[in-house]
C-alpha cells in the first residue's frame, strides 16, 4: 500500500500525459493529513457508516472497488472499442466475460463522451491494480447478456409497473441511446459505493484515492443523467425504471428512498434532503450488482446478475 | 468573437510554458509546506471547525451566484440565514458582508435570460442544492460556531478573471445562458477539489462522510455543467479551457485543471481528472489563491527552501474582497 502515495504523486494531468511530457511528480491529493480520532462533534443529519466491519482492511475495501471497476471497464471497453480489457489488466486467473459488443455511435458527441468514460474506467482498474500490487484480485466472471436481460425484466416487472417497458431482452449494446441506459445502471451506484467506503478506509492515502475516484464517478454519472434528460423518452423512462430496481435492492439506505432520485430536468443530482449524495453499504451494492433484492426474511447472497460467480476478494457475500 | 478565439488560442499556446515556469519555482512544494503548517496550527476538533467554516464560505459564494442567476435575489432575500453564530468557542464573525453585483447591486438584473427550459430547471436545482449546503453546514458546525457570509463580489471578480484568462475586458456571467454556464464552471470544479483536499483534514468520520457526500454533489454539478458546455461547441469549450488554465496557474500546482474539449484520442474531457482518472485535490491555500484571484506564494529566484516562499497576493480579493471569514489556515 506504500505504492499508493507514489501513484498519487505520479497522477499527472491527462493533457500532459497525452503530450508525453509527464515527467515530474504532481502534488494532487498528497497534501492531506492523516485522519485521527473523532473530535466529539455533533451533526444533525443521520450519520453514515463510519467504521469497517471487524476484520475488513483497506485492501479488502479497495479490492471490492476493483471488482466494480472491472465491471465498468469491461462494459465501456466492449461498447466503445469492441474488445475487453487486455490480459495485462485482469490478473493471472481471470473469470470469463459473457456478452458485450461495440456500439454503433452516430452522434460524435456521444461517442466522445463514451470514449472518455471508457478511458477513465480503464485508468481506475490500472490504478487500483497498481496500488494493490500483489494483493489485487483477478477479474471475476462477468456477465452482460443474461444480467441486462434480467435487469430489464425486473424493471418491467416492478410495482406499480414500468414507466415505459424496456424492450425485451434489454441489450444496451444495440445502439447509442440504449447504451446510455445501460451505462446509467452503474455510475450512480459507483458514487454511492465509494461514498460508503470512504469513511471506512483507515489510511489517508487510500482515502484521498477513493475520494478522487468518487468524484470522477460523480462527473460520469452527471454526464449520463444530463444526456438522458436531453434525450428524453423512452430512454429517460427506461433509466428511471432501472433506478427503481436499484432502489428496491437497497431498501435500508438513507432517506428511505433506496438511495435513488429519479432523473429529470430538475433532478440531475441524486441526493438527500440536505443535498448530500447517498451512500451504500457493501451489502446494498452487492444486492444491486447481483440483481438480488433482499427477500423477506432476508438471506445472504454471494453471486448472481453481473457477477455469476460472485466477486473476488474478501467482501463477496452480503451479511444478511 | 474571432478576436476572442485568437486570444484563446494564444492563451492555450502559452499554457505549457507558464506551467513549466510555475513548476520550476517549486510552488508545489510550498503548497505542501503550507498544508503542514495548517496541521500544526489547528488539530482535531479545531481543525474540523476551521475546515467546515472554510467550506461554508465557498458555499455562500456558490449559493449567491446561483440564486441571483435564477431568482434575481440574494440568498438572504430567499430566506437563508447569512449571519454567523458566535457560539461556545467564540471568535466568529457574525455580521454578514454585502454582495456586489452589476448595475449598482440591482439584484433583479442578475436574473439570467434563460431560453432553454432544461437549463433553467437545472440552474434552479443547483441553486437549491447550494442553499441546502449552506444551511446544512451552519447546522452541522460544532457548538454553533458558524461564520457569517463574507463580502462577496460577483462583478469586479469576473471582470478581473476575464482579463487574466484572455477572454476580454469584462465578463457578465448573468448576461446569457452560455455565460452563466461558464460562470458556474469557474466554481464547481473548484468545489470538488476543495472538498477533496479538505476530506483528508477532517478527523471526525461523520464529518468526513458528509464532506465526501457534498463533494460528490459538486462533482455532479461540475459534470452536468461541463456536459452542457461540451454541447455548446468550440467557442464555449475554448473559454472553459482558458479558465481552467488560469485556475491551474493561480493555484500554483501542476495539477493542471482540464477544460472542456476533446483530447487527441477523440475522447471528451468532461471529467476534470488526472491521468489515473482521479479528480484533483487542492489545499485550502490553493483554493484561496483561486477565489482571491491572486496566486500562491512563490519562491524568490534561486531559493529552494519552501519556507522562504513569498506571498504575491493579499489575503483577500477576487470573489471575496474582504477575505474569507473564520480561522485562516
Amino acid at each position: 500500500m506504500e505504492k499508493l502515495n507514489q501513484l498519487l504523486k505520479d497522477g499527472v494531468s491527462r493533457r500532459t500525459f497525452l503530450a508525453g511530457a509527464g515527467l515530474s511528480a504532481g502534488t494532487a491529493a498528497v497534501a492531506t493529513l492523516a485522519a485521527g480520532c473523532g473530535g466529539g462533534s455533533t451533526v444533525t443529519a443521520t450519520p453514515g457508516p463510519t467504521s469497517a466491519p471487524t476484520g475488513i482492511t483497506d485492501v479488502d475495501i479497495l479490492n471490492f472497488a476493483l471488482n466494480l471497476e472491472y465491471l465498468e471497464a469491461e462494459f465501456y471497453q466492449r461498447a466503445v472499442y469492441g474488445s475487453g480489457l487486455s490480459s495485462a489488466d485482469i490478473g493471472t486467473s481471470p473469470g470469463a466475460v459473457t456478452g458485450g459488443a461495440q456500439v454503433s455511435f452516430s452522434t460524435p458527441a456521444l461517442a466522445a463522451l463514451a470514449k472518455e468514460i471508457a478511458n477513465d474506467e480503464l485508468a481506475h482498474v490500472r490504478f487500483l491494480r497498481k496500488a494493490l500490487g500483489s494483493a489485487a484480485v483477478d477479474r471475476p466472471a462477468i456477465d452482460f447478456t443474461d444480467a441486462f436481460a434480467a435487469l430489464g425484466a425486473a424493471a418491467d416487472a416492478g410495482t406499480p409497473g414500468p414507466l415505459i417497458p424496456i424492450p425485451s431482452p434489454f441489450n444496451p449494446f444495440l445502439g447509442e441511446a440504449i447504451f446510455l441506459v445501460g451505462a446509467f445502471t452503474f455510475e450512480d451506484v459507483g458514487v454511492t459505493a465509494y461514498h460508503g467506503a470512504a469513511p471506512l478506509l483507515t489510511n489517508s492515502g487510500n482515502l484521498a484515492a477513493a475520494a478522487g475516484i468518487l468524484a470522477t464517478e460523480g462527473y460520469h454519472a452527471a454526464i449520463l443523467r444530463t444526456a438522458l434528460v436531453y434525450l428524453g423518452d423512452p430512454y429517460l423512462s427506461y433509466a428511471n425504471d432501472i433506478s427503481k430496481v436499484r432502489a428496491a435492492a437497497s431498501t435500508t439506505a438513507t432517506a428511505g428512498s433506496g438511495a435513488e432520485v429519479a432523473v429529470s430536468g430538475s433532478t440531475i443530482v441524486p441526493a438527500d434532503i440536505n443535498s448530500i449524495a447517498f451512500d451504500r453499504t457493501t451489502d446494498q451494492v452487492m444486492r444491486i450488482v447481483y440483481l438480488t433484492p433482499p427477500p423477506s426474511p432476508s438471506v445472504p447472497v454471494a453471486k448472481g446478475g453481473f457477477f455469476p460467480n460472485g466477486l473476488n476478494g474478501k467482501i463477496t457475500a452480503t451479511t444478511t | 468573437m474571432e478576436a476572442m478565439e485568437n486570444d484563446l488560442q494564444t492563451a492555450e499556446q502559452n499554457k505549457s510554458s507558464r506551467r513549466a515556469a510555475i513548476l520550476m519555482g517549486g510552488a508545489a512544494l510550498a503548497g505542501l509546506a503550507l498544508a503542514r503548517k495548517a496541521e500544526a496550527q489547528y488539530q482535531g476538533a479545531a481543525l474540523d471547525l476551521a475546515v467546515l467554516n472554510f467550506a461554508l464560505n465557498l458555499e455562500y459564494l456558490e449559493a449567491q451566484f446561483y440564486t441571483l442567476a435564477t431568482q434575481g435575489k440574494t440568498i438572504d432575500q430567499a430566506g437563508v440565514t447569512i449571519t454567523g453564530n458566535n457560539g461556545a468557542t467564540g471568535g466568529i464573525a457574525v455580521t454578514p458582508g454585502t454582495v456586489t453585483t452589476k448595475n449598482s447591486n440591482n439584484y433583479a438584473s442578475c436574473l439570467v435570460p434563460f431560453t432553454t427550459p432544461l437549463l433553467q430547471e437545472y440552474a434552479m436545482e443547483t441553486a437549491q442544492e447550494e442553499r441546502n449546503h449552506v444551511t446544512f453546514l451552519q447546522t452541522a458546525i460544532t457548538n454553533a460556531n458558524s461564520v457569517a457570509m463574507p463580502a462577496i463580489d460577483l462583478f469586479n471578480s469576473f471582470n478581473t478573471l476575464a482579463v487574466a484568462a484572455g477572454l476580454g475586458s469584462s465578463f457578465d456571467p448573468f448576461a446569457s445562458e452560455t455565460n452563466f454556464l461558464l460562470g458556474a464552471f469557474i466554481f464547481e470544479d473548484v468545489g470538488v477539489t476543495a472538498y477533496h483536499g479538505a476530506a483528508g483534514l477532517l478527523s471526525n468520520k461523520t464529518y468526513l462522510d458528509k464532506a465526501a457526500g457534498i463533494m460528490a454533489v459538486e462533482a455532479y454539478h461540475a459534470g452536468s455543467t461541463r456536459s452542457r458546455i461540451y454541447g455548446l461547441g468550440a467557442s464555449a469549450q475554448m473559454a472553459s479551457q482558458a479558465i481552467a488554465t488560469l485556475r491551474a496557474a493561480a493555484d500554483g500546482t501542476k495539477n493542471d485543471d482540464v477544460g472542456v474539449g476533446t483530447d487527441a484520442t477523440g475522447a471528451a474531457t468532461v471529467a476534470d481528472v488526472d491521468s489515473n482518472a482521479l479528480a484533483f485535490a487542492r489545499t485550502t491555500e490553493q483554493v484561496r489563491a483561486i477565489v482571491y484571484a491572486t496566486g500562491l506564494p512563490q519562491l524568490p529566484p534561486g531559493v529552494t527552501d519552501p519556507t522562504k516562499a513569498v506571498k504575491n497576493g493579499a489575503n483577500s480579493g477576487g470573489f471575496f474582497p474582504a477575505g474569507l471569514n473564520g480561522p485562516i489556515f
